[in-house]
């Protein structure tokens, strides 16, 4: 515990408490009747209006991801990071288009997760069972991602034992999880609902005066852009090519437009087939709700943009770029930038928001990946009869478990090797894309081919992601690949192939008189509107409404 | 069994053509403005001490936000979505007033 700076851990430790008080206390914010039923402990009673559920859905998108994978792409790479911003931009109205279908079809028939959909859409246990599997697997490095984040953070404030031992060094870890695993367990959706008005508020105030102060400090844009701009044109002594690039390129291969564009396009459409996404969607009270978010949400993208930047202002200041190169990380750019351009109690604060910005995704993709498991393949398989109250204490224990495994996940595997893996879970959860999406419009394609379509897209895109290699490392170095001559997306290529598939046997298997299997939803059950929430009804319906 | 047929869409999309296309534009052009890159990859010409590719990226975002903003009011103009078991097109008029 040497070099803690007391200002700053006094800070970041009294917003912890006071975040976990509320997580504990959620459990109570529109109490139910029941709380032991899944719409309940996993959607927050279906009940939440256009303010709760713009920060519910920003807590769910704006991650560590974005405040710590983001600026040290951008930091090691240059402009090849910027696809992130467009990408933030791409989301919303791609979701314009097909969210407001899915809440409505999973709001008459009263579905919690996706896998329900495709269950009812398909009649197909076996293609709800692939849904289910591959969000849970999409998730789980995601979930990982949020600790190596909050690692980071960690790592640059001094705590932690010095000990050889990553499981005693990571103690502070630990503890901060298995207070985010408790207040889940208790309080369901609710709690992140509740946190994610700290946490927004903590990062909205962090960036804007990072944004205005920090460029002050390092002579102002002019000087960020030019550093930037000099550094990723000076040549790497290791491959003897540029270090990164300041605009994507025309060219075919390296850091492209072409591939800028894939990149943006298939993080963009992966987005929102995300379940934790979905669950947060689906915990909106009425179909408008969600469109009117889609206009509100882009308010967060500005700051994923302005955040980006920050992996520059690093590079602009020395003492920062020196730090993460001793270091050898450069998910510790932002951290390290704060530290030295801030006072030790605004740190706190940054830091603080880092750590809780987290903690409320981490806690909604384990809600979301232990309603796929009880819905989809607990009771699905396992238990027919379930009764709400066992779903939910299933579910409960499920989020426990994912969270368990993500954590091991983020101490035993090196950092750039779990980046990698997010961005291997954007590969894998392309591949429900094609079944989920086009069973919003058409019940044209046929099951037994959408599911040959997932599992084609599924090997090709992990074994195309295990062999890229680069300088350093022989195995998932990134998420692009040369394929005829150009740079691309392998989430996109995948989900070509996949796509390409399911439309070529569609009409075979059709032929061949396959069961199609039974569909229980009805065209006008997509544009529907229900006021009243699916059995049981949240206390209160129609009487508290928040406006 | 159901047969294979598509899902029609809402109804009520075919009773306004006009309002039905501006949204399909709106939205067609947020998609694209982020998405056909060579249209910003360049440094020049630089706005204040911004080189064009970031302050595009940065300046899109509040346009996608008003065009949505736009294309959900223009929804609205639309008939209300039906209720659940009325398949009629009359059947929102008390939520038509939020």
């Amino acid at each position: 515990m040497s070099n803690v700076n007391t200002v700053t851990f006094t800070i970041v430790l009294v917003l912890f408490v006071i975040v976990t008080v509320v997580g504990f206390l959620a459990a109570r914010w529109r109490r139910p009747e029941v709380m032991a039923h899944l719409n309940e402990w996993g959607l927050a009673g279906r009940g939440f209006g256009t303010f709760i559920t713009w920060f519910l859905l920003g807590g769910d998108l704006y991650t560590a991801y974005t405040f710590i994978a983001v600026p040290a792409l951008v930091f090691g790479s240059g402009s090849i990071g910027f696809f992130a911003v467009s990408y933030t931009i791409l989301a919303y109205p791609i979701a314009f288009i097909f969210l407001p279908r899915l809440w409505s079809v999973c709001r008459v028939h009263g579905y919690v997760t996706p896998g329900d959909f495709i269950r009812g859409r398909y009649g197909s246990r076996g293609l709800a069972l692939a849904m289910a599997f591959t969000g849970i697997l999409a998730l789980m490095p995601y979930i990982a991602l949020q600790l190596v984040g909050i690692q980071a953070v960690l790592t640059v404030m001094g705590v932690g034992a010095s000990s050889a031992n990553t499981y005693v060094r990571d103690v502070p870890l630990f503890v901060a999880f298995l207070v985010l695993a408790i207040f889940t367990y208790i309080s369901g959706l609710r709690a992140p609902a509740a946190i994610a008005f700290i946490k927004d508020t903590l990062i909205y105030v962090f960036v804007i005066v990072a944004i205005f102060y920090i460029p002050t400090r390092l002579g102002g844009w002019g000087h960020i852009f030019g550093a930037a701009q000099t550094h990723f044109a000076s040549i790497n002594p290791a491959t003897k090519k540029p270090i990164g690039t300041f605009i994507p390129t025309a060219k075919s291969t390296g850091s492209t437009q072409f591939d800028f564009a894939a990149l943006a396009l298939g993080s963009a459409m992966a987005l929102f087939v995300y379940p934790h996404i979905i669950t947060g969607a689906l915990a909106a009270k009425r179909r408008r709700i969600i469109t009117r978010n889609m206009s509100l949400l882009p308010a967060y993208a500005v700051l994923l943009g302005l955040i980006a930047l920050f992996g520059y202002m690093a590079v602009a200041d020395p003492v920062t770029a020196a730090n993460v190169k001793k270091a050898g990380n450069a998910q510790l750019a932002v951290p390290y930038l704060f530290q030295h351009m801030f006072p030790s109690w605004f740190t706190g604060i940054a830091f603080a928001g880092i750590i809780i910005g987290a903690l409320v995704p981490a806690a909604i993709m384990a809600i979301a990946a232990a309603n796929l498991f009880t819905r989809n393949i607990f009771k699905e398989f396992f238990k027919p009869d379930a009764s709400p109250a066992l779903e939910t204490r299933m579910s409960q224990w499920a989020s426990l478990v994912v969270k368990f495994g993500a954590l091991v996940f983020a101490i035993e595997l090196p950092h750039t090797f779990s980046i990698n893996l997010q961005l291997l879970g954007g590969v894998w959860i392309l591949q429900i894309f094609p079944m989920l999406i086009s069973g919003l419009y058409t019940r044209w394609f046929h099951r037994w081919a959408l599911l040959t379509g997932w599992l084609a897209g599924m090997i090709y895109g992990t074994l195309a992601a295990y062999n890229v290699k680069n300088a350093t490392t022989s195995h998932w170095a990134a998420s692009s690949d040369i394929v005829f001559g150009h740079t691309i997306y392998i989430g996109i290529t995948a989900i070509i192939i996949n796509t390409v598939l399911a439309v070529v046997l569609t009409p075979i298997l059709r032929a061949a008189r396959v069961p199609e299997g039974i569909d229980e939803t009805l065209p006008h059950q997509y544009t529907a509107d229900p006021e009243q929430a699916p059995a049981p009804a949240p206390a209160g319906i129609g009487v508290s409404r928040d406006r | 069994m159901t047969p294979p047929n598509a899902t029609p869409s809402a109804p009520r999309a075919a009773a306004h053509p006009v309002t039905a296309a501006a949204i399909g534009l709106l939205v067609a052009a947020a998609i694209c403005g982020t998405l056909i890159v060579p249209i910003y990859a360049r440094i020049t010409p630089k706005i204040g001490d911004f080189p064009f590719f970031y302050f595009y990226l940065l300046a899109y975002m509040p346009f996608v936000a008003i065009a949505l903003w736009l294309a959900s009011l223009l929804q609205r103009r639309l008939a209300p979505p039906a209720d659940v078991g009325d398949t009629s097109v009359s059947g929102g008029d008390a939520e038509a007033t939020r």
